[in-house]
């Protein structure tokens, strides 16, 4: 499913000002490379989640999380490529008409000729091409959360 | 409130240049006589100052520049004290907080600049915070692996009044330095050690941040292990020691390179295994069955050579806990260290002899019979700072200082100063090529000014020696661009910055020479008029390995 080089990270960091910057500068400059990105707060005060989908180049692919953890305002980095996840991500798409069958994918009509789906990534692939032949004329998806099944002992 | 910080941290010094940001920070300097500051003639000065006098003294070097331009300047210093891991606090001043972003006057991102070559930076724009920021700072930079942390302060912020109550930083969430190794890794290093039939150590710039040469003298001494430095390490191991192995690398000598070609198990302790210490990496240390690295940055593991074992931790820990598990070499090692003499003799150091030039050996050698292993040595970048690892039998950690990471050329200048500024009581010495002194030349005035006892070698062949013998030996013979007889007369620029200079074209003149320098207080600076074609051997050509370096030609 997941190319070798490409590690899924989840990833607790300060909630301050320019840490977005830090975080992908790092990755920028080992020449890293981000595939997906996603944040928001966490239940912590001050603190965010972050999942990352990253490349890791030439680098052996557990520089990515050690350079991370290098970073004074990243908390704690997980790499959760190997373990057993739930992974979820949400499309929004505007299409010139709205097929009946959408359903069939679990995705949701929401509007006129807006359609929502909350899946894994490779579903919403699917869905995309599923899509395509409706007339696609936006789109918007925000790349995967996600975490472990079971916690870490 | 910045000033009180830097009282309560202990700084003594900071080398810094005043401006329009961070005039606030000035106004209230003469209310401070108890920091002592030195006013560079260019913020890299500044830096490079507080880059010496950290990694002469182990403490937190302190450098102020202001906004814009001359932020800026410091990055090429930051840079160089990143890569080496040095302890340095960088305070610039940064237009007022509401107008940053507008592309104020002498206004740039000092933060995202600087993101890649320090430790941590911070921007401060409310005066509550700097107490806060300045303990995490000092913190940050003095704890783990040593670094640079850069904080810009808002005009406004410095001119506030805010709360006033500092807490010297302990603890922050995200930042965790690994001081303590796992034991049973450590056993298990000592173990591996000890089932060596040919086990090579090699020490880097760690063992010297984290005092641990006595134990790793220890190690060696118990386990019967030889031992090679890094070119930031030298020092960690005496040199004439019967096991040691002096510089490794590229340009390391050849009974290092034999050894750990040959090696079956290498204990790495506080080194980033860096592509100057492998040369080309796919042939590095072949018959190695075992690599234990001993690393306080869990990053360095496997970053460039995938360790066996891996003992993240500090140094003089790591070491300390190792010692115990030490078994006594096996009856058969001297078969081992037999063939390292062999290789010794057979690969000795050698330089161009009486070919009728002076030989920049000769400058050196004739420097260390004075110095023995009391003076400090800054080193600039390129053939002069190798001449200066291999040919000086370093005894002691901390009496060689050089930009090896980085590779900042005109670091010597500046550092030899901050160098002495924080070991008043060493010889210091700089040793530069006419290139790289150039480049920060304008710091003498600092020196003439506080009448600093650094003696400055300029080993002066006339042109970019390291580049013109990579063109000579790798690209083909083109010399492009590294003519560089047009230079100043050292010793009339010298005598315009005044101070005393000699110029020194013969062998016979070195020892007069530096008598006069010796015995003349303040600085005092000797033209070298050195071999144009001295090169550095042993090398290794670029793109290739270690078993294919380089010795000085026959016939040279």
């Amino acid at each position: 499913m997941v190319h070798d080089r490409l590690r899924l990270l989840a990833v607790t960091v300060e909630n301050h000002p320019g840490v977005m910057s830090r975080v992908s500068g790092m990755i920028r400059r080992r020449g890293f490379n981000i595939q997906t990105i996603t944040v928001g707060p966490s239940t912590v005060e001050g603190r965010s989640r972050m999942t990352l989908t990253v490349d890791a180049g030439y680098a052996e692919v557990d520089q990515v999380a050690k350079q991370l953890d290098r970073l004074v305002e990243v908390i704690a980095v997980e790499d959760i490529t190997e373990a057993p996840t739930y992974s979820r991500e949400l499309l929004i798409a505007r299409l010139d008409r709205v097929p009946p069958t959408v359903e069939q994918y679990g995705a949701r009509r929401v509007g006129n000729n807006l359609v929502e789906l909350t899946a894994e990534t490779d579903t919403i692939e699917d869905f995309i091409e599923f899509l395509k032949p409706f007339g696609i004329q936006e789109l918007a998806r925000t790349g995967p959360v996600a975490m472990r099944r079971t916690a870490q002992q | 409130m910045i000033l009180e910080a830097l009282e309560r941290e202990g700084v003594e010094i900071i080398f810094g240049y005043p401006g329009g940001a961070n005039l606030p920070i000035y106004q209230r300097l003469p209310a401070h006589p108890a920091l002592k500051h030195v006013l560079v003639r260019h913020e890299q000065g500044a830096a490079h100052m507080a880059d010496g006098y950290a990694r002469a003294t182990g403490r937190a070097g302190v450098c102020m520049a202001t906004s814009g331009p001359g932020a800026l300047n410091l990055v090429t210093g930051l840079a160089t004290a990143f890569m080496d891991s040095v302890p340095l606090i960088a305070i610039t001043g940064q237009v007022a907080s509401r107008t940053v972003g507008s592309d104020a006057f002498q206004e740039s991102d000092i933060i995202g600049c600087t993101q890649s070559v320090t430790k941590h930076n911070y921007l401060v724009t409310h005066a509550d915070d700097i107490p806060r920021i300045m303990a995490e700072a000092f913190h940050i930079a003095t704890t783990g692996r040593p670094g640079p942390v850069l904080i810009d302060v808002c005009k406004d912020a410095q001119q506030a009044e805010g709360n006033w109550e500092y807490e010297a930083c302990s603890a922050l969430p995200g930042y965790r330095p690994a001081y303590e190794p796992d034991p049973a890794m450590a056993k298990r290093a000592m173990e591996l050690l000890a089932q060596a039939k040919r086990p090579v150590i090699l020490a880097g710039h760690g063992v010297i941040l984290s005092h641990a040469e006595q134990e790793l003298l220890d190690v060696a001494e118990r386990s019967g292990t030889p031992v090679g430095t890094t070119l930031l390490g030298v020092g960690a191991f005496p040199t004439r020691h019967p096991l040691a192995l002096h510089m490794t690398g590229f340009m390391g000598t050849g009974w290092n390179i034999r050894a750990v070609q040959n090696a079956d198990v290498l204990l790495m302790v506080g080194m980033r295994v860096d592509d100057r210490v492998t040369a080309k990496l796919s042939e590095w240390a072949p018959r190695a069955e075992h690599f234990i690295h001993v690393d306080i940055d869990a990053s360095e593991m496997g970053k460039n050579v995938r360790p066996h074992l891996e003992v993240v931790g500090d140094a003089k820990r790591s070491l300390t806990l190792m010692l115990p598990h030490v078994q006594p070499p096996p009856s058969d090692r001297g078969e081992w260290l037999t063939q390292i003499d062999a290789w010794r003799e057979e690969h000795p150091l050698k330089y161009a002899q009486s070919n009728g030039h002076l030989q920049p050996q000769d400058v050196l050698l004739d420097m260390y019979r004075r110095c023995k292993d009391e003076a400090i040595v800054v080193a600039d970048v390129g053939q002069n700072q190798i001449w200066a690892a291999l040919w000086w039998n370093y005894s002691k950690p901390g009496l060689f200082i050089n930009s090896g990471g980085a590779g900042t050329m005109g670091f010597a200048l500046p550092a030899a100063i901050g160098a002495k500024f924080g070991r008043p009581d060493k010889d210091v010495w700089c040793v530069a090529g006419e290139g790289g002194f150039v480049m920060t030349a304008q710091e003498l005035s600092v020196a003439v000014e506080h009448q600093l006892d650094v003696k400055i070698v300029l080993l002066n062949n006339f042109s970019l020696g390291m580049v013109r013998q990579f063109q000579d030996d790798f690209y083909g013979g083109v010399r492009s661009q590294v003519d560089l007889t047009q230079m100043p007369d050292f010793v009339k620029l010298a005598d315009a910055y005044g101070l005393p200079a000699r110029r020194v074209h013969k062998l016979e003149e070195i020892g007069p020479a530096f008598d006069e320098a010796q015995s003349t207080k303040g600085p005092f600076l000797i033209d070298f008029r050195i071999d144009p074609e001295a090169n550095v051997y042993p090398i290794v050509p670029l793109g290739k390995g270690l078993n294919d370096f380089w010795e000085l030609p026959n016939g040279a």
